[in-house]
């Protein structure tokens, strides 16, 4: 039996309610509970800020993209490298990090789950080998179906059921957690080196539109009572104009879930571009707040961008091969045969880029503007608009109007003629900041029944604490403080053990994999389906046999049970 | 028994369609496989146990006394070199990743013989590519450049392009066009419908001439580059850019001459240069079953894909001076831990001449020709055959290989684990 | 203050000793410094016999000056150098001069590969030949040398100032192949013959004297042009890579 007792700890913990409390938390064998024997080896918090353990609903860490980040970056890993020290790993990389630098890194800020955005199903195996490396954090991946021609073919026969049955079999098949779709139909037609232009454009060949896969898969995910929504990266990511696309995107869903979203709508900064090209290039963050404020079926995360140097890299590969044409560096794309693609190019955010810096501000304005806090989650779909080793900083922004004002005076001076940034007084508060850096990510992910996200009894006792007293530190003047305390816990505490103190990390640690698993009917296993298996070995280059992935590839293997309603 | 969907631990076609018939615990007939596959289930004749060099013959020992050697070995050099792992699973590389970071040594992998200056231009450009399937289903032009599937991938050509029917190509053999672009007339060259022949060390010249073709900059091409008319380059760029899918796939004919990563670099910037017109991918024909894997897991665990020198405790890189022939010809290394390749075989003579100065220990489950310059060998099970472990297939598709055999013999991961255990106790 | 610093005879070794910590500012607070030889953390005066003459107190009135017959082993002499002088009376090991901003080396014998790796500024003076990878970028493509001056006097290897975006690097001797690959600004002058120059090139200047052999064939030839009392044939290009570079060479040949 292991015990463990933090005294005195500031709590702020959204999803019970509680605001500032000062109060023990006691742990036992890696669980909250009621009390602890006297033997519970003690923390005292001195009063230090204390929040469950960070979640990132968005970031891309592992993975056969994340990897080729790194492999064709070799200046990228000499940006931040540290040696082996004691049970630590050596790491390298500043935007994309090995994937102990990762774990390193996210668990020195009180993270300790990580939702990876992006797996394409034929290569689930290797995000699921980099789990294993990811030593400090829970882990669990999205699935990519933006692509999938039996969950297209599906649609176009209107054939919900079939969609959901190909989802839960692949779910099962490459043990992911949710469903995403990056650029509906775009990827697919990326394979013929198009794209589509909106919701309305129908796929090439399969004669869908991302309109009907947005809806069909938002439905069949319903049906599969998955714990996540749909996780949708919209259609015209970085376009001029694009947030016309994304506010028809989100006018197609339906409210369908009264424990959460219906949809979660990703890296939305990159999706709120007005203009009609880079000349007229303007912020429009305000329609997308108003629309989203009025419809709870829809969380969003807010993608914010950073000013340095980063990799992107996401399924979406038109997209990248577009930013390629503009700056010139080097250009990877990865195309999955019947199911998805990815590209991956570096770029560096400048103050002095008009573009770039209203790319700054609509970020900040989506967090301001958005009324809820449960409705955008802080991210900054890593490393896609800053490695998440920024997140200090834009917490600090959202606290401190007088911090913005002062790095607004910083950007291109066209910028205050664009975005509505500057008139906006709103200073996010503690409460509010947990909620979009844990509680909300729980709640939207649909993982807090499973005792993540908060600290009641039985939950896991995940829990960072920050060396702060919100009671001495004003955010909006002490911006400094916050963004140094929110860089570095006092500790990190991971199912029930210190995994980081002030800046180290302690341990090697042992993470648990979550994945779902929708117990659907006979009828609609997909394993038994003569005409998926057919398919199946004709078209893919590997053998349906060969194709799942193994259990021996998670570590500890946390399987989420659904009843599917097919 | 029939042991069906074996996957092939030969080359990096990593096919997963094999039937191996097993009998009496051993293979009897296998199915499906090209010849090299073939021969690579039936067995070749294995170490029964560990041996150590003792004067000019071998002795016998034990898996504990081999393992205690190698890691006190290893341990006392100041600068050790790892090296090989294509052979072997990415479980056990990951092993070999921690044991250098730990002993502070170079770890290296046969990349920096093959496809490492694929690499080196990939870190330049980047690399648009996509998985086998993705071509086998749509490509209506395949160019083999500076290789020969026939002869070093022989399924190659019947799975993915040339004779693979596909979702967009229901007669494969009739729409597609190959091309076949090298120095002399391969097999390969033989079944394509265009062959451009080029003289030696003129890959990048034509490669540049392309470029520039596909620009419209014609005009300024010379009549003839290096052996091909300007006519050829013309026609070879119009068949690019009125294709549907264009995929490129090129070999150590282009990697390993005269100008190297340039060479590639220059190739991924014609596809990047096709792009703007079409579809085109380009990808690396990689050797060894799992080489490609062994990138991978370095990559995510030391930020490199080879040639990682962990000397002063973080990862360093740089190939050319990292990199296992540069160090063993430069005798820049004073041990050698060899797994799952046989550097004998294919390096330079120096490199051997080093090699029989110092202290070597390798891990492979055959005698080949590295044991004549080895103080221990450690023979284990092989991937793929009675040890079961992860490859990633030349495309980075990664496959979870089968056991066919059960033997007696350790993995590579269970003796890379027990060294590191030793290691581990003494630092 | 002159620092001199004699390689210590030993057993015949070949393992390299880096030696990043040996730049002149670091000897104005002593000489209590450390090298690696391989995995092993050594004091220098194990590695050298280290004598310190008169005294200094910037950077720029220090010289170090290495001799010994193994001081081809030592790697990274000189890494970040902004200031003052190093001599090595002999043969130099690899990235000699790595970052340098200011400051001289000054090389007697010959300089290993990636001599000047992205240095800024400052001289080196190079008096035998120089290996591969002469005042180059680091993996990755990034930006070689931006600054300064490299100055070769015998031969200098392949891939010659790859990557130069600023600064001159001139060679007495041939040069290899792949001589200015990817040059994006700078100068380099190579007096005698060299392979395929300035390929890929987008901007800068690159003269050969000599004969490039194996010339790309995506230059635009643009007539002659007078230099230094040289008739140079004058090309734009690498039109593959819609580069606006100039190429001057006394000949060229193709590969036909």
């Amino acid at each position: 039996m292991n015990e463990l007792l933090i005294k005195n700890a500031c709590v702020i913990d959204p999803l019970r309610g509680i605001n500032a409390e000062t109060m023990d938390i006691a742990i036992r064998d890696g669980r909250i509970v009621e009390e602890v024997s006297g033997a519970a080896e003690v923390i005292d918090a001195h009063g230090a800020l204390t929040l469950p353990g960070g979640i990132d609903s968005h970031t891309h860490i592992c993975g056969t993209k994340v990897n080729f980040g790194r492999y064709m970056s070799p200046e990228d890993m000499r940006a931040g490298r540290t040696p082996r020290r004691g049970p630590l790993h050596a790491t390298s990389g500043y935007s994309v990090p090995t994937t102990y630098g990762n774990s390193y890194r996210y668990s020195v800020m009180g993270y300790t789950t990580l939702l990876e955005g992006a797996m394409a199903p034929l290569e689930a195996r290797h995000t699921h080998e980099e789990f294993t490396y990811t030593p400090l954090q829970d882990t669990m991946a999205n699935v990519l179906f933006d692509g999938n021609w039996g969950v297209m073919e599906a649609i176009r026969d209107g054939d919900i059921k079939r969609v959901a049955a190909i989802i839960a079999w692949t779910l099962r098949a490459v043990k992911g957690f949710g469903v995403k779709l990056t650029n509906p139909g775009g990827t697919e037609a990326w394979q013929w080196g198009k794209n589509v232009s909106c919701i309305r454009d129908p796929v090439p060949y399969f004669e869908v539109t991302p309109a009907e896969i947005i809806r069909s898969v938002v439905e069949a995910n319903e049906l599969l009572h998955l714990p996540h929504s749909v996780h949708l990266h919209c259609n015209n990511l970085g376009t001029p104009g694009n947030y016309t696309c994304t506010l028809g995107s989100l006018g197609l869903i339906p409210d369908l879930n009264r424990k959460r979203q219906t949809l979660y709508a990703t890296h939305v900064q990159f999706h709120a571009y007005g203009g009609s090209g880079w000349r007229d290039f303007c912020s429009k963050s305000e329609p997308i707040a108003r629309f989203v404020n009025m419809r709870p079926q829809i969380v969003m995360d807010m993608g914010q961008v950073m000013f340095g140097k980063t990799t992107t890299m996401t399924a979406d590969g038109p997209m990248e091969f577009n930013l390629y044409r503009l700056h010139h560096d080097k250009w990877s794309n990865h195309d999955v045969e019947l199911e998805t693609g990815s590209g991956i190019i570096p770029v560096i955010y400048r103050r002095k880029n008009l573009v770039n810096s209203i790319m700054w501000a609509i970020g900040l304005e989506l967090a301001l503007l958005t009324k809820s806090p449960w409705q955008c989650l802080l991210t900054t779909d890593n490393p896609n608009g800053a490695p998440f080793v920024r997140y200090p900083e834009i917490i600090a922004l959202l606290m401190s109007k007088r911090y913005r004002d002062a790095e607004f005076a910083t950007v291109h001076p066209d910028t205050a003629a664009r975005v509505p940034l500057p008139a906006i007084e709103r200073e996010l508060d503690w409460y509010e900041i947990a909620v979009m850096t844990r509680a909300g990510q729980a709640k939207a992910l649909g993982i807090q029944d499973l005792g993540k996200g908060h600290l009641g009894p039985g939950a896991e006792a995940d829990i960072a604490i920050y060396p702060l007293r919100i009671d001495e530190v004003d955010p909006s003047t002490d911006y400094r403080k916050v963004i140094e305390a929110f860089g570095r816990t006092e500790y990190t505490i991971k199912r029930g053990r210190v995994v980081a103190r002030r800046g180290e990390c302690l341990v090697d640690g042992s993470n648990a994999t979550f994945w779902v698993r929708p117990k659907v009917s006979d009828a609609y296993d997909m394993g038994k389906d003569p005409d998926f298996i057919e398919k199946f070995d004709r078209y893919y280059t590997v053998r349906m046999r060969n194709y799942p992935v193994q259990e021996e590839y998670l570590n500890r293997n946390r399987c989420i049970e659904t009843e599917a309603a097919i | 028994m029939i042991v069906k969907d074996a996957v092939c631990p030969f080359c990096g076609c990593l096919c997963d369609d094999i039937e191996v018939e097993v009998e009496g615990n051993r293979v009897v007939a296998v199915a499906n496989a090209c010849e090299l596959g073939t021969t690579k289930f039936m067995c070749e004749e294995r170490l029964k146990g560990p041996i150590l060099r003792d004067g000019d013959g071998w002795k016998e020992i034990t898996y504990d006394e081999a393992i205690r050697y190698a890691a006190d070995t290893l341990l006392s050099a100041e600068r050790p070199l790892l090296y090989g792992w294509s052979g072997t699973h990415g479980e056990a590389q990951c092993v070999g990743v921690h044991m250098a970071e730990l002993i502070r040594g170079v770890i290296d992998n046969t990349s920096s013989v093959c496809h490492g200056p694929s690499i080196l231009a990939i870190q330049e450009v980047g690399h648009p590519g996509c998985t086998l399937g993705v071509v086998k289903n749509r490509a209506d032009l395949v160019i083999y450049w500076g290789s020969n599937p026939i002869d070093a991938h022989p399924r190659h050509l019947s799975r993915y392009t040339r004779y693979a029917d596909g979702f967009f190509l229901e007669n494969a053999f009739r729409d597609r066009k190959v091309i076949v672009v090298d120095i002399r007339r391969t097999q390969t060259a033989n079944i394509a419908d265009e062959f451009v022949q080029i003289k030696p060390g003129g890959d990048y010249a034509v490669l540049s001439a392309l470029r520039a073709i596909v620009q419209g900059k014609t005009e300024t091409i010379p009549r003839t580059v290096a052996g091909v008319t300007r006519e050829q380059l013309v026609r070879v760029a119009n068949l690019c850019k009125g294709a549907k899918f264009g995929a490129v796939y090129f070999g150590v004919g282009l990697t390993m001459t005269r100008g190297k990563y340039k060479n590639i670099r220059n190739a991924i910037e014609l596809v990047s240069e096709l792009s703007r017109h079409t579809k085109f991918t380009i990808s690396a024909m990689r050797g060894h079953y799992n080489v490609y894997g062994s990138n991978e897991v370095n990559t995510w665990m030391t930020g490199y894909p080879f040639g990682i020198d962990f000397s002063r405790g973080i990862a360093f890189y740089n190939p050319g001076e990292t990199t296992a022939v540069d160090i063993l010809a430069r005798k820049e290394c004073d041990a050698a831990l060899i797994v799952g390749s046989d550097p004998a075989a294919h390096f330079p003579r120096r490199c051997l001449e080093h090699l029989a100065d110092i202290p070597v220990i390798q891990i492979d489950p055959y005698p080949n020709a590295t044991t004549a310059f080895c103080n221990v060998q450690i023979p284990v099970a092989v991937t793929g055959i009675d040890a079961v472990g992860t490859a990633y297939r030349m495309d980075g598709v990664p496959i979870r290989t089968r056991r066919v055999l059960s033997t007696d013999y350790p993995s590579d991961e269970e003796v890379l684990l027990r060294m590191y255990t030793l290691m581990q106790g003494a630092r | 203050m002159k620092v001199t610093l004699a390689m210590k005879p030993g057993p015949r070794s070949f393992i390299p000793i880096e030696a990043e910590s040996i730049v002149p500012k670091n000897f104005l607070a002593g000489t209590d410094l450390a090298v690696w030889r391989g995995n092993r953390e050594l004091r220098l005066d194990e590695v050298f016999s280290v004598s310190v003459e008169g005294d200094a107190d910037r950077p720029e009135d220090v010289e170090v000056v290495l001799s010994g017959d193994d001081t081809f082993r030592l790697k990274r002499v000189g890494e970040y150098m902004d200031g003052g002088k190093i001599t090595v009376l002999g043969d130099i090991g690899m990235h000699c001069g790595n970052f340098m901003s200011g400051g001289t080396i000054e090389i007697h014998g010959n300089a290993d590969g990636w001599l000047g790796r992205e240095m800024t500024g400052g001289t080196i003076l190079c008096r035998g030949d120089v290996a591969d990878y002469c005042a180059s970028g680091y993996r990755g493509g990034r930006k070689g040398m931006k600054g300064g001056s490299v100055e070769v006097f015998g031969r200098a290897g392949d891939f010659l100032a790859e990557s130069i975006a600023g600064g001159t690097v001139t060679v007495h001797g041939d040069a290899g192949d792949m001589a200015g690959a990817e040059m994006h600004g700078g100068t380099l002058i190579v007096h005698g013959d060299c392979r395929r120059p300035a390929a890929n090139m987008k901007t800068g200047s690159c003269y050969v004297y000599g004969t490039a052999q194996g010339m790309l064939p995506t230059f635009a030839k643009n007539g002659t042009v007078q230099h230094e009392g040289r008739t140079l044939i004058h090309f734009t290009g690498d039109i593959a890579n819609r580069g606006k570079g100039n190429l001057f060479v006394k000949g060229y040949k193709y590969l036909d």
